[in-house]
């Protein structure tokens, strides 16, 4: 799923080490959103998007629209 | 042979010594039948029962320490590891199948059930590296 993951992290000058960290998951895991090899689930896709302040939208782009 | 790295998280390095506490029994008891003498006093006794279930112990053993490695990851962690244990088994069980009906009507020389073990992990080795992505 395409998102601005990797831009919101470099922005705030963190790593996918300290991203994992902030939102519970492995540095894997962060790589893997940015690489668009995972899909989150809704409960991760929330805590993202709590943790940037913005609407999951802003974040993910909706592949059904 | 792990491609996610396991090693980088705490519950991926749990998983590899759990790994390795429950292979070095498996290993050990499998490298001295095919080595030694040592079981030929227990074939055709119950001990030969005892013998199988310590040998198979190990790998229920390991499929506990799968199980809490999804338990403890992440959910991207979690679905890539899925994904190479049932590609690995699915592989496994396609081969035994095959080989199975190959020494009912083909003639294939017989091969003992539990190569079967060793079988998956050759499978999961070789498709492990090929399964980076959860979808």
């Amino acid at each position: 799923m395409r998102n601005r993951l990797k831009l919101l992290r470099v922005e705030r000058n963190w790593t996918q080490e300290q991203l994992g960290q902030a939102l519970g998951v492995s540095r894997q895991a962060v790589n893997a959103l940015e690489t668009e090899k995972h899909d989150p689930s809704l409960d991760l896709a929330y805590r993202i998007a709590a943790l940037f302040e913005r609407p999951i939208e802003d974040i993910f782009d909706n592949p059904h629209v | 042979m792990m491609t996610l790295s396991r090693q980088q998280t705490p519950s991926g390095r749990r998983y590899v010594l759990r790994t390795f506490a429950f292979m070095a029994p498996y290993v050990a008891i499998c490298v001295a039948m095919m080595t030694t003498d040592a079981f030929d006093g227990v074939m055709g006794k119950p001990a030969g029962w005892v013998l199988a279930a310590a040998v198979s112990a190990p790998v229920i053993g390991q499929i506990w320490a799968t199980l809490a490695l999804m338990r403890e990851s992440d959910e991207f962690v979690r679905m890539v590891t899925a994904k190479q244990f049932i590609i690995a088994s699915g592989m496994a069980m396609a081969v035994a199948t095959f080989w199975g009906f190959g020494e009912s009507f083909a003639g294939a020389p017989h091969l003992p059930a539990w190569l079967i073990y060793p079988l998956f992990w050759a499978a999961f080795g070789l498709a492990a590296p090929f399964i980076r992505t959860s979808n």
